[in-house]
């Protein structure tokens, strides 16, 4: 009897060990430290801003935890930036790409070619092609770690940046580029961008809201392959039994907007920002501020303006005074200014509560 | 000892009533969705239910996505839990271990029965599905079909990844039979070793759905288990698939060793 006891604990002592090596397997692979290499931090941004045409292909998932406040017309916006996202990447440039969104059930793929991009969606069977536009609402392309990267970098002075240690990402050692946006009316904490030293690829990319621990948008290689991959797996050709669709013209979407929206002379500075221009955004829309601190601003019809009040005071957090209503979701602050007398306005931007409030002061019409 | 337990677990008539009752509910859907010419809407339903309605040589896939989460699991479960316990429940256990031939092996070839039984359930399962599928629905003469990717697939390449989706639900049931076989050697009950797979399967599909328990997610038996979907893809998206094989080889490996571990020195009393 005492043998076999003496049996059976040796067995379960062996099964023990077997599940005590498979569950510390894992941490001690993450635990794996990583090389840091003596680069000074302006030298990883202008490779980071370099990389636009390095090829690779790769599985990359952004995570989001903004709780956007907006209608029922930008739920694939909000999803964005609130769930996570999973894609495939081919990149042979900035022209020629293509981004699979995958889902547990299908995906919805975007090729890019020099003429514009193909949007194949396989559960309903539809392939639609848009035109090159300089305007556009965020995709789950924009949210790659290499194109954000290089995006929240693109206007980075070099006292804004600092090197930020060494980590792995994606199998591989990153070297951490740290962005403290230096314009006090930022909402935005800290960009922390990984960034592959041999190619600048950024591997992954966090979003820091002022004060937050936590990343609100984390966007991260899982496996990248830097090969050039073969132009034949990013090309496509719409299937025949798919509906081929155009896309919506948003020149002219914007164009009807513009003519809609209220007549104003916006001003040239609002919360310490001062105004600048994009490609593609109308006159009717003021742009403020600089890298990842900017504001938007532009007038908004009253039903607009009504249906985004309903939208915006149903968010718990939401501040409602006399100059309007404002919410923060993250690093991204959303206002609807309603001035006693003349038209309603839409702030938006990774700019503070308090900044926002501070422009909407500055609006034509509204309470000072 | 294989041949002995295979034969025992195919002459039942209750493994059969199990496989057609698993078969009566993607049938049903089929009639249905002839019937009534209604997809699911994009993201709801079914992986490939949807495009079953321009290619019925689909079906397949669409059955097999039918029974995965639910169905299959618990008849699985079911002859899992029974192996050891039911022998034990019906006090067949003494004779079966007076044979010479050990302990371990009867666990083996228990496990080797209850992997048949998944294989010939996903077969049918799939092979009635291609059946309905076809006579129901129009199937695409010319060239396979259409890849999630949107890419085309040729007839061999769609027949090639069937093939293989089939072999990987197979491997994916291995850790609930793993589950169902350890909980039969520790109770003389098959319906509680049957409950307790299904208890941890319940478990491991909720904590999937919470984002607060994404820090285990990967270690779920239920995490993988639509991977196959992704062989559907252009070009196949390994990533899943090889991590849901290997997930499913752990829990096996493990579960097989804890039930060794408690079955070679058990009082076998029944």
């Amino acid at each position: 009897m005492a043998a076999r006891g003496r049996g059976a604990l040796a067995r379960w002592a062996a099964v023990g060990l077997l599940v005590a090596a498979l569950v510390a397997l894992p941490s001690v692979v993450a635990a794996l430290p990583a090389d840091d290499a003596d680069v000074p931090a302006a030298g990883l941004r202008d490779a980071v801003l370099a990389s636009a045409d390095v090829g690779f292909s790769g599985y990359a998932v952004s995570a989001g935890g903004l709780a956007l406040p907006v209608s029922d017309r930008l739920t694939d916006v909000a999803d964005l930036f609130s769930d996570r996202t999973l894609m495939r990447v081919w990149w042979r440039g900035p022209e020629d790409s293509r981004v699979d969104v995958v889902t547990a059930a299908g995906e919805t793929g975007v090729h890019r070619d020099p003429g514009g991009t193909w949007t194949w969606d396989f559960e309903a069977a539809t392939a639609t092609r848009g035109a090159p536009a300089a305007l556009a609402l965020p995709t789950p392309p924009d949210l790659l770690p290499a194109a954000l990267g290089r995006r929240l970098l693109s206007e980075a002075t070099d006292d804004e940046l600092a090197r930020a240690g060494a980590r792995r990402v994606a199998g591989r050692d990153a070297l951490g580029l740290r962005l403290t946006p230096a314009d006090a009316a930022s909402s935005v904490g800290r960009v922390d961008v990984w960034v592959d030293p041999a190619s600048g690829l950024p591997l992954q990319v966090e979003v820091f809201a002022e004060a937050a621990d936590r990343p609100a948008l984390d966007t991260r290689f899982l496996d990248l392959d830097l090969a050039v991959p073969p132009a034949d797996v990013v090309a496509f050709t719409p299937p025949p039994d798919a509906t081929v669709l155009p896309a919506p013209d948003t020149e002219e979407l914007i164009a009807q907007a513009e003519e809609r929206a209220p007549d104003v002379r916006l001003p040239g500075e609002l919360a310490g920002l001062p105004r600048r221009t994009f490609e593609g955004v109308p006159d009717a829309v003021g742009m403020y501020g600089r890298g990842v601190t900017l504001l938007a601003a532009a007038p908004v019809p009253g039903r607009l303006a009504g249906g985004l009040r309903e939208a915006l005071t149903a968010s718990p957090d939401a501040v409602t005074d006399e100059l309007g209503t404002r919410v923060a979701a993250g690093p991204l602050g959303l206002m609807l200014v309603t001035p006693p007398d003349g038209p309603a306005y839409v702030l938006t931007g990774t700019v503070t509560l308090d900044a926002l409030a501070d422009a909407a002061r500055r609006l034509p019409g509204a309470v000072s | 000892m294989i041949g002995v337990e295979l034969r025992k677990l195919f002459g039942r008539p209750r493994t059969w009533v199990t496989i057609a009752v698993l078969n009566a509910l993607p049938v049903l859907v089929a009639v249905l969705l002839q019937l009534t010419d209604l997809a699911p809407r994009p993201g709801e339903g079914p992986p490939f239910l949807s495009a079953v309605l321009t290619n019925g040589a689909l079906f397949p896939l669409a059955a097999l996505a039918i029974v995965l989460p639910l169905f299959l699991p618990i008849a699985v479960a079911v002859v899992a839990g029974d192996a050891v316990a039911g022998e034990a429940q019906a006090g067949t256990l003494r004779y079966l271990l007076a044979r010479p031939a050990g302990r371990t092996r009867l666990l083996v070839a228990k496990l080797v029965a209850v992997i048949a039984f998944v294989l010939v359930t996903v077969l049918v399962v799939a092979g009635v599905g291609y059946v309905v599928g076809t006579t129901l629905f129009d199937a695409q003469p010319v060239g396979g079909g259409t890849s999630v990717s949107g890419t085309s697939l040729s007839q061999q390449e769609l027949a090639g990844r069937s093939l293989m989706a089939i072999g990987y639900v197979t491997v994916s049931m291995l850790g609930v039979a793993a589950f169902g076989l350890f909980f039969s050697t520790l109770t003389d009950s098959p319906l509680a070793a049957a409950l307790g797979a299904l208890a941890v399967l319940v478990t491991s599909s909720l904590l999937f759905t919470l984002d607060a328990a994404s820090p285990i997610a990967p270690y779920l038996p239920t995490r993988y288990w639509l991977a196959f979907v992704d062989l559907f893809r252009d070009p196949i998206l390994w990533r899943d698939v090889v991590r849901g094989l290997a997930l499913q080889g752990v829990y096996v490996g493990v579960l097989l060793a804890a039930a060794w571990a408690n079955f070679t020195t058990k009082d076998v009393t029944s």
